[in-house]
C-alpha cells in the first residue's frame, strides 16, 4: 500500500477515514491490525482485500494494482485467491455446513466442490456435522465452518475481521489456534484485525491504527 | 404524540388498506343498488297482488269467488310464436291481455323509439298490437299473427310484469285478449301460459288465498311477491354468491398484503423502538404513539379508498345494467361507506397491531443482540388470533353468515397455515431428489428455505394471492359455461314446436320437398310430477338441492320407438314397443337428483288426469347436442290419447328461410324457435356478465402486486447482506444476476405448481358443492398458473437483482 487515503462524503463534508497509509505485507506473513473502535482498521482490511475503492494512493494486491479497477475487476482478482473470516460468521442460514463451504467453490466453477468442502470441514473437525443446518451449530462451530469455507479455496491471503469477537474466551482461543494452525500448514498469508491483545501477540507483526493514521 | 419519530416504510401498508376499503365500498354500493332496484320492482313484478299461473285455462269458479270477495280480476295468456319481418322469421313472446290489465302498476307506450312515452292503465284495443322496440321495423304496418292481421301503431315501452332482460330473449307483442281466438294460435296442448291476476286489500287477498289454495289443481301455482320470478332469483342468488366469493378472495389478498406490510413495517421499527425504550420511553406511550400513527394511516386510506370505491361502481354498473331491464338506481345510504371504513379499520388493526405490540413488548437487548423472536409461540399465537379474529369480524359484517364465504375462508386459512410446511416439503423433495442438477442447486434451494430472507413470505403471500385469482377465474369460467350451452356448427338452427298431431305429416312433407334436413318428430305431453311411489313430492325431503328445482319444472313426456341419438341406457331395458304395459325411461341426472331407481312408480298430472308409471330404464343424455332431448320418455300406448303437440328440429339455410312464410300460412299454429338468434343474444349477455365477474380481478391483481412487493421488501436487508457476502466471495455481476433470477424462477415454479393444484381442488369443491355445477379439471389452469407465477417472479427477481448489483462487499464487514 502506498499513500492510501479513504475519504467518504458526509452531510458535514468530506471525512477522512484513512490517511496516507503506506504498508507492505510479506508473503506468508501474519500481520495483525490493531486499533480502537472507529479507528479505521476494518476499512483498512477491506481496502487491502479489494472490497472497497480507495480515494487516492495505490494498493498492489497479488501483483495487481487496485486503484483504477472496478468492483467487477477486483472481484476477478479476489476470485479463488482470497479467503475471509468475519466476526459474525456470515454463513448462509438454512443451509448445511457442507453447503456453506461449497459456496465459494461453486462460484469459482469447481466441479468437485462437495469433495473439497468435505475435506475442508475435516480439517476444522466438523466432518460429522456436515449435514447440520448452520443455524443449529454453536458460535464456535459456526466460526469453524467459516474458517473451513475460507480455506476451502486454498487462498493465498486470508483476511480475518475480529474472528473471535463474538465468542467466549475459551472458544476464542480454540478458534485462534485453529486459524494459525491451518495458516502454518498451508503457508497462507494472514491479515487479521483484532483488538484482543492475546490474539494480536500471535502475529508476526502488529500495526496500530489511530484516527485513520498508521502509528509507528 | 410529538417528540417521537414517524413510522417509516408505511406506504405499502397504506396502499393495502386503501385497496381493502375500496373493495368493500364498491361491493357494498353495487349490492345495495341491486337490492334497491329489486325492491322497487317487487311491487310491480306481478302487475297484481296475487297471480295464479297454469298451462291450461282456468275454471270460472275462481273468478266468481274473487269478485264475490271484492277483488279485481284480470286474465292474460302468453305464448311464443313467430312473425315475419320481410323474409325473416322472428320469434316473439305474444301476450294477450284483457281490458283490466294491469291491476297494479301501469303500461307505457310511444309512437317512435325516442318520442314521448304515454302512461296508460289499459292494454291494446281490439284489432291492434303494441310492439317491443326490437320490432321497430314492423311499426306502422299490419302484423300477421296466425290467421289474423293487426294494426301495429304503438311501441310498448314498459310493462310491469316483464321481468329482467336476461330472461326475455324474444321481443314482446301485446294484444287484446279478445283477438287471441281469431289467430288460431291456441290449440289443445299448446304451450301457452294462462295467468289470472287478482288485486285488492291485503285482508281480502289473504282471505281469497286461503280459499283458493286447497282448490288448486296440480297444474296451477300461486305467485305472490315472495315467490315470484324464481328463475330470476336463482340466477341472482348465484351471481350474489359469486360476488361474495370474489369479494372474500380479493379481501383475503388485500388482508395478506396488510399483514405482510405490517410485519415489514414492524421489523423496520424494531431498532428505533428498542432505542426509545432504552432511553426510558414507556411501553404505554409507545403504544399510544403507534395507535395514533395507525389511526392516521386509516383516515387517509379510508378517504382515498372510499373515493376509489365510489368511482369503481360505475364500470360495474355498466356491466350489470342489461341484466335487470333498467338502470340501477343511485344509492344515497351511508351504510356502504361506514361498512367499508369499519372493515378497513378492523383489517388494519387486526393485522398490524399485534406486530407493533410485539415490537414494543420485545426487550431492547433482544433487538440489540439480534435475537430472533419470530419463532416464539406466544408471539405466533397473538398474531394468528388477532388475524383470524379480524377476518371473522369482517365476515360477519359483510357476509351475514354466507356458507360459501365461510367455507372459502376456511379453505384459505387452512391453505395459509399449510403453506410454509408444503413449500418446505417441496424444497426438501427437490434437495434430495435425483432430478437433473443445476448450477448452485444446493445453495439456491437453501436460500428459499431461509425464513429470515423472506423467501417463504414471498412464496406464501404470492401463492395465496395467485390461488385466489385462479379460484375467481376457475369458478367464473365454470359458472359462465354452465349458463351457456355449447353449440356445434352443424346443429339444427330451428325448432318447430306447437305442431298439432294432424299437421305433423304435412309439415314433414313440406320440409322434405324443400330438402330441409329435419329430425324425427316427437310428441310433447305437458305434465307435472306429483307423487313418487305414492308419496307426494312436496312432502319428500331430497338431499340434492337440484331436486327442488326439478320439481318446479313442467315435464314434457315424449315417446320414441328407438332410443334417441346420443342417449344410452345405463340401467334397465329400453322401452319394449310391442308391450302395452306402462314403461318409463328417466334421464340419469334427474334419477340421481330425485333418488329414483328401476321399479319406482312416478305419478304425473296431465290436464287433470293422473297417470302412474314404473321406471323401466335410466338413460344418459348428451344435452349439449341441441337435438330434442327429454327427461322422461314413455311408451306410446301410455300417452297417445293425452293432449299433445309435436316438436321437431330442422337445419334451414338463408335461402330456404324465404319459404317459411308459406309454411306459416299453411300451419299457423306452429311456432318457429330460431336457436341461432337466441344463442347469439345469450352469448352477448354472458359476455357482459363475464365483464362484471372479471371486475374484481382488478382489485385482486392490485392486491397481489402489493403482496409481492411487500414480501420482497421484507427480505431486502438480508438479501443485500447476502449479496455483499457473495461479492466478498468473488461472485461477479453475471453470477449475482443468475443467482437472483434462478432463485425467483424456482419460487415461480413452486408457487405455480402449488396454486394450480389448490385452485383445482378448491374450484372443484366450490363448483360442485356450492354452485351445483359440473367441474372440468383443466390443464390450461396449470399452464396459466405456472407461466404467470414464473413470469411475474422472474421479472421481480430481475428488478430486485438490478438494485443489489451495486452493493459494496464492504457491507458484509460492516453488518
Amino acid at each position: 500500500m502506498q499513500d492510501v487515503t479513504k475519504t467518504v462524503d458526509t452531510p458535514d463534508g468530506a471525512l477522512n477515514i484513512l490517511q496516507n497509509i503506506s504498508l507492505n505485507v510479506k508473503y506468508q506473513e501474519a500481520l495483525v491490525i490493531k486499533g480502537a473502535s472507529g479507528s479505521g482498521k476494518t476499512t483498512l482490511l477491506g481496502l487491502m482485500a479489494g472490497l472497497d475503492q480507495i480515494t487516492s494512493g495505490e494498493i498492489i494486491l497479488l501483483g495487481q494494482p487496485l486503484s483504477e479497477k472496478t468492483e467487477e475487476q477486483r472481484s476477478g482478482i479476489r476470485s479463488g485467491k482470497l479467503g475471509f473470516v468475519f466476526q459474525s460468521f456470515q454463513l448462509v442460514q438454512g443451509a448445511t455446513a457442507l453447503q456453506n463451504v461449497m459456496l465459494p467453490l461453486e462460484l469459482g466453477g469447481e466441479t468437485n466442490a462437495a469433495e473439497i468442502a468435505l475435506s475442508s470441514l475435516q480439517q476444522v473437525g466438523l466432518e460429522a456435522k456436515k449435514d447440520t443446518m448452520v443455524d443449529l451449530l454453536s458460535g464456535g462451530e459456526q466460526q469453524r465452518v467459516s474458517i473451513a469455507r475460507a480455506y476451502a479455496v486454498k487462498p493465498q491471503i486470508l483476511f480475518a475481521d475480529e474472528p473471535t469477537g463474538n465468542l467466549d474466551a475459551k472458544t476464542g482461543h480454540q478458534i485462534a489456534d485453529l486459524m494459525f494452525q491451518l495458516r502454518d500448514q498451508s503457508g497462507t498469508t494472514l491479515i487479521l484485525v483484532t483488538h484482543e491483545t492475546d490474539l494480536a501477540r500471535r502475529g508476526d507483526r502488529q500495526i496500530l491504527i489511530e484516527s485513520g493514521r498508521l502509528q509507528d | 404524540m410529538s417528540g417521537l419519530p414517524k413510522i417509516q416504510s408505511y406506504w405499502l401498508m397504506l396502499i393495502a388498506t386503501i385497496i381493502t376499503v375500496a373493495i368493500v365500498n364498491t361491493s357494498q354500493l353495487i349490492t345495495q343498488r341491486i337490492s334497491l332496484l329489486l325492491d322497487r320492482q317487487a311491487s310491480e313484478l306481478l302487475a297484481a297482488d296475487l297471480v295464479v299461473v297454469s298451462g291450461n285455462s282456468f275454471s270460472d269458479e275462481y273468478v266468481r269467488q274473487a269478485i264475490e270477495m271484492g277483488l279485481k280480476v284480470s286474465h292474460t295468456v302468453s305464448l311464443r310464436t313467430a312473425v315475419f319481418i320481410g323474409d325473416d322469421i322472428q320469434l316473439v313472446e305474444l301476450k294477450a291481455v284483457d281490458a283490466h290489465y294491469p291491476l297494479r302498476g301501469h303500461l307505457e307506450k310511444s309512437i317512435e323509439i325516442a318520442s314521448q312515452k304515454f302512461r296508460v292503465q289499459t292494454g291494446p284495443a281490439i284489432g291492434e298490437v303494441w310492439l317491443d322496440s326490437k320490432l321497430l321495423t314492423l311499426l306502422g304496418s299490419d302484423v300477421e299473427l296466425g290467421k289474423s292481421r293487426f294494426a301495429a301503431n304503438w311501441l310498448l315501452t314498459y310493462e310491469p310484469d316483464r321481468g329482467g332482460a336476461l330472461f326475455n330473449l324474444a321481443p314482446r307483442i301485446l294484444m287484446n285478449l279478445e283477438d287471441l281466438a281469431s289467430t288460431g294460435l291456441i290449440i289443445p296442448g299448446s304451450r301457452a301460459s294462462y295467468r289470472l291476476l287478482f288485486a285488492g286489500e291485503q285482508s281480502q287477498i289473504e282471505q281469497f288465498s286461503t280459499w283458493l289454495t286447497p282448490r288448486l289443481s296440480d297444474d296451477e301455482t300461486i305467485q305472490n311477491l315472495q315467490n315470484a320470478r324464481p328463475e330470476m332469483r336463482r340466477a341472482l342468488e348465484r351471481t350474489r354468491q359469486f360476488f361474495a366469493l370474489s369479494i372474500v378472495l380479493t379481501l383475503v389478498i388485500a388482508m395478506v398484503a396488510i399483514a405482510i406490510t405490517a410485519r415489514y413495517t414492524a421489523s423496520r421499527e424494531a431498532p428505533k423502538v428498542a432505542m426509545l425504550r432504552a432511553f426510558g420511553i414507556s411501553q404505554s406511550r409507545l403504544f399510544r404513539f403507534y395507535s395514533w400513527q395507525l389511526g392516521k394511516i386509516w383516515v387517509i386510506a379510508t378517504i382515498i379508498g372510499l373515493l376509489v370505491g365510489w368511482f369503481s361502481q360505475f364500470p360495474l354498473q355498466w356491466a350489470l345494467d342489461g341484466w335487470f331491464g333498467r338502470e340501477l338506481p343511485i344509492v344515497y345510504a351511508i351504510r356502504p361507506y361506514l361498512v367499508a371504513a369499519l372493515v378497513g379499520l378492523i383489517s388494519l388493526a387486526g393485522f398490524s397491531l399485534p406486530y407493533l405490540v410485539d415490537v414494543i413488548a420485545t426487550p431492547p437487548m433482544q433487538v440489540f443482540r439480534h435475537i430472533d423472536t419470530s419463532k416464539s409461540i406466544q408471539r405466533s399465537l397473538l398474531i394468528s388470533a388477532s388475524a383470524i379474529g379480524a377476518i371473522f369480524l369482517v365476515l360477519i359484517i359483510l357476509m351475514q353468515n354466507s356458507k360459501l364465504a365461510v367455507a372459502t375462508l376456511a379453505i384459505v386459512l387452512v391453505t395459509a397455515l399449510m403453506l410454509p410446511i408444503i413449500f418446505r416439503s417441496m424444497i426438501n423433495a427437490l434437495l434430495f431428489s435425483r432430478i437433473p442438477t443445476f448450477w448452485m442447486r444446493q445453495y439456491l434451494l437453501s436460500r428459499l428455505k431461509t425464513s429470515s430472507r423472506g423467501a417463504m413470505f414471498v412464496m406464501s403471500g404470492f401463492s395465496l394471492a395467485l390461488l385466489s385469482i385462479l379460484l375467481i377465474a376457475v369458478v367464473k369460467d365454470e359458472l359462465l359455461s354452465s349458463w351457456q350451452t355449447q353449440l356445434p356448427e352443424d346443429i339444427p338452427n330451428y325448432f318447430l314446436i306447437n305442431i298439432p298431431t294432424q299437421q305433423v305429416p304435412g309439415i314433414k312433407s313440406f320440409l322434405d320437398q324443400r330438402q330441409i334436413p329435419s329430425s324425427t318428430a316427437y310428441p310433447l305431453v305437458r305434465t307435472r310430477l306429483t307423487h313418487i311411489n305414492g308419496a307426494e313430492v312436496e312432502a319428500i325431503e331430497f338431499s340434492n338441492p337440484r331436486a327442488a328445482r326439478l320439481l318446479h319444472h313442467t315435464f314434457n313426456i315424449s315417446f320414441a320407438k328407438k332410443i334417441p341419438d346420443d342417449n344410452a341406457v345405463v340401467e334397465g331395458q329400453w322401452i319394449d314397443t310391442n308391450s302395452a304395459a306402462a314403461q318409463l325411461s328417466v334421464e340419469q341426472g334427474m334419477a340421481e337428483s330425485l333418488d329414483l331407481g328401476i321399479g319406482d312408480v312416478l305419478s304425473f298430472s296431465v290436464a287433470g288426469e293422473v297417470i302412474e308409471v314404473p321406471i323401466t330404464s335410466i338413460r344418459s343424455v348428451l344435452w349439449e347436442n341441441f337435438k330434442p332431448n327429454f327427461y322422461i320418455i314413455a311408451n306410446r300406448q301410455l300417452i297417445e290419447d293425452l293432449p299433445q303437440t309435436w316438436l321437431l328440429s330442422a337445419l334451414i339455410n338463408d335461402i330456404q328461410k324465404r319459404d317459411l312464410k308459406n309454411l306459416l300460412v299453411q300451419f299457423p299454429s306452429v311456432t318457429f324457435l330460431d336457436i341461432t338468434e337466441l344463442m347469439a343474444r345469450m352469448r352477448g349477455i354472458v359476455k357482459r356478465a363475464s365483464i362484471a365477474l372479471e371486475f374484481f380481478f382488478i382489485f385482486a391483481v392490485a392486491s397481489a402486486f402489493i403482496v409481492l412487493l411487500a414480501a420482497i421488501q421484507t427480505g431486502r436487508q438480508e438479501r443485500q447482506i447476502e449479496t455483499s457476502l457473495l461479492r466478498a466471495l468473488s461472485a461477479n455481476t453475471s453470477q449475482l444476476y443468475r443467482i437472483n433470477v434462478l432463485e425467483f424462477t424456482l419460487m415461480g415454479v413452486l408457487i405455480g405448481l402449488f396454486s394450480a393444484l389448490f385452485a383445482s381442488l378448491a374450484g372443484w369443491i366450490i363448483s360442485v358443492y356450492f354452485f351445483d355445477i359440473d367441474y372440468q379439471f383443466s390443464a390450461a389452469l396449470w399452464g396459466y398458473s405456472l407461466v404467470s407465477a414464473i413470469t411475474v417472479l422472474t421479472i421481480a427477481g430481475t428488478l430486485v437483482s438490478r438494485k443489489v448489483y451495486n452493493i459494496s462487499p464492504m457491507k458484509i464487514l460492516r453488518s
